[in-house]
């Protein structure tokens, strides 16, 4: 069974949208997309405001391409949802959902994070 | 039976208890760890759109038409400040109580507020900061905080504020129920920003706190991101110490 930990995190990251008082919008993205790339942490960045992560990603056509999650949720939310960095270092296999850019749409944010196990770490969105 | 509060006090006494404890005890307790409130009519909202006046508005059009999203202060570690840091920064907040002040630990950005107690000869403060320098006294059950020396916050899609900012905050306990239905105690400030400089009448926001004995703090580094960065940009490499045989833990 899948096991989806959200916390009430997503709703205070939600907050952080609000223009005044944030220290980020989130404007630049598409967050109304949720694409789905399944791969291989190349490079993680786990750190505070923001993580950073590269995924390499097999095509259907069976080639790969780098997916870069130019940010996601900060490391300290992702810690008190539970999430174990060392499960997302680099050479672990993972499914990643992000959202593009709107001027670049090759960087993404990361949405979530859903382990081989089937737990998902999910920061924004659906 | 009434107990006259002077038969306490005096029993106090008898026990050892100073009488400066014994007035602390008169007030509300803020101390412990909370989170901002979440949930209907909970989260704090910003006043949209902002009271600035002709003069901040033409600054706040210059700023956009130059300054893009991604030129983000919270990007370079900049703490977002008083009185910002109250609502902005969704990670757990810390509040230790003493007779002579009040101190405030934010995990985000590891931001720390110190608010002295009038009564208490509070310390004067020289340079502007971001937190400011406040001053607090009690009225009943509600503490009055009075906050100036801010250093200006130059954002002007982000509340910005001058150091002509004054914050005036009122602050006391509630309980009421939770998002999830259970009772909570919560932590409202109430806050009434004024900046001449900037605004065209005052500023109020109220900002919530839902006390969560249940979190922990989690240190907060941010700077690392800035020396992450100026390395890649330097193609350096520290060295990976994980890397070196021994020592490694079950």
């Amino acid at each position: 069974m899948q096991r989806t930990i959200t916390v009430l995190l997503a709703a205070a990251l939600a907050a952080l949208a609000l223009p005044a008082a944030a220290h980020h919008s989130f404007a630049v993205y598409d967050m109304t997309q949720n694409v789905e790339f399944k791969g291989v942490v190349e490079t993680l960045k786990f750190r505070n405001p923001h993580m950073a992560m590269t995924l390499k990603h097999k095509k259907p056509d069976g080639t790969t391409e780098t997916i870069n999650f130019v940010e996601g949720a900060p490391a300290n939310m992702l810690v008190r949802m539970g999430l174990d960095p060392a499960v997302i270092a680099p050479g672990q296999e993972i499914t990643a959902f992000g959202a593009p850019r709107k001027d670049d749409p090759s960087s993404y944010f990361l949405k979530a994070i859903v382990l081989k196990d089937g737990t998902r770490f999910q920061s924004i969105g659906p | 039976m009434t107990i006259g509060f002077w038969r306490l006090g005096a029993a106090a006494l008898a026990f050892g208890l100073s009488a400066s404890a014994l007035a602390q005890q008169k007030h509300p307790d803020f101390s412990g760890l909370y989170f901002p409130a979440v949930g209907p009519g909970m989260r704090t909202q910003t006043p949209n759109p902002l009271p600035y006046n002709d003069a901040a508005k033409k600054l706040l059009a210059d700023y956009e038409q130059h300054f893009t999203l991604d030129d983000d202060p919270g990007r370079y570690c900049i703490w977002p400040g008083m009185p910002r840091a109250v609502w902005g920064a969704p990670f757990t907040v810390e509040i230790k109580q003493r007779p002579e002040d009040v101190s405030i630990y934010w995990e985000g950005y590891g931001m720390y507020r110190k608010i002295y107690m009038a009564d208490h000869n509070p310390p004067k403060q020289l340079v502007p900061s971001a937190m400011g320098h406040s001053v607090a006294r009690w009225e009943g059950d509600t503490l009055l905080v009075e906050t100036d020396k801010l250093k200006p916050y130059p954002y002007m899609t982000r509340m910005a504020t001058s150091s002509a900012a004054h914050v005036s905050e009122r602050l006391h306990l509630e309980q009421r129920a939770a998002a999830n239905g259970k009772p909570a105690q919560y932590l409202v400030d109430e806050i009434v920003l004024t900046d001449p400089k900037v605004y065209t009448e005052p500023v109020k926001i109220k900002a919530t706190l839902q006390a969560r004995p249940d979190l922990s703090l989690i240190e907060y580094t941010c700077t690392d991101t800035l020396w992450d960065d100026y390395l890649t940009q330097r193609g350096l490499t520290l060295p990976d110490l994980d890397a070196l045989p021994g020592g490694d833990k079950e």
